[in-house]
């Protein structure tokens, strides 16, 4: 069900599901998509969703116009509607800002894990695809799996927020890149092998950077892996969320072969 | 033109075989086996010596037509007894291993040598499946995923994980990285029309063994080469090896009577269990995509064991004869085929070793010097 929150910039939308430690989930350009992914992640944690203020037809808040700035105002969110410290989950435009938000508030972060990250793409890397077929195409490899609120239509709509907070055409987001050191907390790093939008030296650059990071790639999923690969996602995002550095051992048990 | 000295590593000496699988091991004699093995690596290592651009080896299992269930442990044992030649392994059967062991073992072979490796991944003919108890049916789920996860063992800067279907890795990276960068050459099977696509798409060289005649294996190639230009490439020759039997003696009557009578120990005693093996696999699973991949590549092992040794030649699918024919018949091999390698298999079935040197010699001395320029062929390799 959704809710509100007044902040200081202004309103904003949100929604909860599930009961556990909180982990705040940031949406892509195109907007929440539910999935199983995070119904699944909904079993094992409390998560907080909020929709950006300009998506999905709510309010822009006027003095936000950077992305620095709307991650104060997720900052902002954290400290009153969680309270505490949380995990974060980023997808795309909300993997670049969750990356912000842990760089400004290194203090509420403690893991961070990055979807198909936006903001650090190949100076002159195209735009967003602005046709129906051509997104469905770059977003999944499995698009039967995709999910009602996946409509084109809507994601296209949601993409024309994008220029107020100045990432419209961004590539690479320089300032932020500059800043990828300071982030503390252990952060997973997750590409598709099929993502046309996100390549290799996008995540390879985080990996880089970041101070301690782990990246994985999953095989068979495009730019939505969570849509693509649900399970996959799933099992190696809650495995980190719960094991943090230990989440690289093998658990489980299984016959040999 | 390049031309490969490969060997099965044939176990010699047994009767008969029994029709089933897995032949059973209780005729194998160790010491007749640790004796093979020093023939065939001295053998192998001569190669280096007679002009043979690669040295070849590959992956069997659980017969005796092949002793080589690791090849990577002859490549090891090869790398610091050759100079100059590649040593192509081709090559592990990529679904039936650990991808990051195959990825980390072709590394330290290509680093030994300097950067003389030719890696081969091969999804592996259909009764090898049973050794290692993979499922036939995933063969190409498992060779396009763990040939993604191995190129990206290979070429990943940083430390990463793989999260897909048949392998999981959490944190991935190899030491030693290979010797030759972004990674060493592939060259993947290609009997299938899926797996000639399978070749283009990664850009691989294609390899085809035991063909059964020319325009059954044009087709493949001519497959190969439009899925390559439709990713953005265009094969030379350099990047199609075609595999055959061959004997090169004095005269073409000595040749023809010795490679007559070891294809009848490798068609009789090698190849039978593992026909019989194959039959059961390819009935009861989908090894193959579909109908017409599985005709393909069974109407040419139908073809090619009830063919004689002079229907063989006739063909144009084995080379036997004086080293003056075997000329002529390269010749007219790659002017039917535009291949630039040649992978020759000279200890057939259980040809005398000293035979097959004497045949080496004779290729180093009066064949390769007629043959080695025939095709202009860029160094893609």
């Amino acid at each position: 069900m959704k809710q509100q929150i007044e902040l200081p910039s202004g309103e904003l939308t949100y929604e909860v599901v599930g009961e556990g430690h909180p982990v705040l989930f940031l949406h892509p350009a195109g907007g929440v998509r539910w999935s199983p992914f995070h119904e699944g992640l909904a079993r094992s944690f409390k998560v907080y969703v909020p929709i950006m203020p300009g998506f999905d037809g709510t309010p822009f808040h006027e003095s936000v116009r950077s992305m620095e700035a709307l991650a104060g105002v997720v900052g902002e969110f954290v400290d009153r509607a969680i309270g505490g410290n949380c995990d974060v989950i980023g997808h795309s435009f909300g993997g670049w800002l969750a990356a912000w938000l842990a760089v400004l508030r290194p203090d509420r972060v403690e893991h961070l894990v990055l979807e198909a990250p936006a903001g650090f793409r190949p100076k002159g890397s195209p735009g967003l695809p602005r046709e129906a077929q051509a997104l469905r195409a770059a977003l999944f490899v499995h698009p039967e799996k995709a999910p009602p609120s996946a409509d084109p239509a809507r994601m296209l709509a949601n993409h024309q927020a994008l220029p107020h907070y100045g990432g419209g055409a961004r590539d690479t987001d320089d300032a932020l890149v500059a800043r990828l050191r300071e982030i503390a907390a252990p952060t997973l790093i997750l590409r598709g092998t099929a993502d046309p939008l996100i390549p290799d030296e996008s995540v390879q650059l985080l990996r880089m950077h970041l101070r301690h990071a782990y990246l994985i790639y999953i095989w068979d999923a495009s730019h939505a892996i969570e849509i693509d690969q649900p399970e996959r996602m799933l099992g190696v995002v809650e495995s980190f969320l719960k094991r943090s550095d230990a989440f690289i051992v093998n658990w489980e048990t299984a016959a040999v072969g | 033109m390049k031309f490969v000295f490969f060997h099965l590593m044939p176990y010699t000496g047994v009767e008969n075989t029994d029709a089933g699988w897995p032949v059973p091991n209780g005729p194998f004699d160790p010491r007749q086996a640790a004796e093979l093995y020093r023939v065939y690596v001295d053998t192998l290592a001569y190669a280096d010596e007679c002009d043979f651009d690669w040295i070849g080896c590959n992956e069997h299992h659980f017969s005796p037509y092949g002793m080589m269930s690791n090849p990577n442990i002859i490549a090891g044992a090869l790398a610091f007894r050759t100079k100059r030649a590649k040593i192509a392994v081709i090559g592990n059967l990529v679904p039936l291993n650990n991808p990051i062991r195959i990825a980390e073992e072709y590394a330290m072979i290509d680093c030994m040598t300097g950067g003389r490796l030719v890696a081969g991944l091969m999804r592996g003919i259909p009764h090898e499946y049973i050794a290692y108890n993979i499922p036939p049916s995933e063969s190409w789920e498992r060779q396009r995923e763990a040939v993604a996860l191995i190129k990206k063992a290979w070429t990943e800067p940083q430390p990463f994980g793989w999260e897909g279907k048949h392998y999981r890795f959490r944190a991935v990276s190899i030491w030693p990285r290979p010797f030759q960068q972004p990674h060493p050459p592939l060259v993947v099977s290609a009997t299938t029309i899926d797996s000639a696509r399978f070749a283009a798409e990664i850009g691989a060289t294609m390899g085809m063994v035991l063909l059964a005649d020319y325009p059954s294996a044009q087709q493949i190639i001519n497959v190969y080469r439009e899925t390559a230009r439709e990713h953005g490439w265009e094969p030379t020759a350099d990047n199609i090896l075609i595999g055959m039997h061959c004997c090169i003696a004095e005269t073409d009557d000595e040749a023809l009577e010795q490679l007559r009578s070891a294809q009848n120990y490798f068609q009789n005693v090698l190849m039978t269990p593992q026909r019989n093996a194959q039959r059961i696999v390819l009935q009861q699973t989908r090894y193959h995509r579909d109908e017409q991949n599985r005709e393909h590549w069974e109407s040419r092992l139908r073809k090619r064991a009830v063919q004689s040794l002079e229907e063989q030649i006739e063909a144009g699918v084995v080379l036997c004869g004086s080293p003056e024919t075997v000329v002529k018949q390269i010749k007219r091999a790659n002017a039917e085929l535009g291949n630039g390698i040649f992978n020759l298999t000279m200890k057939v079935g259980n040809l005398p070793d000293a035979a097959v040197r004497r045949g080496m010699e004779l290729f180093r001395d009066r064949v390769k010097p007629h043959v080695r320029d025939a095709v202009a062929s860029p160094a893609t390799l």
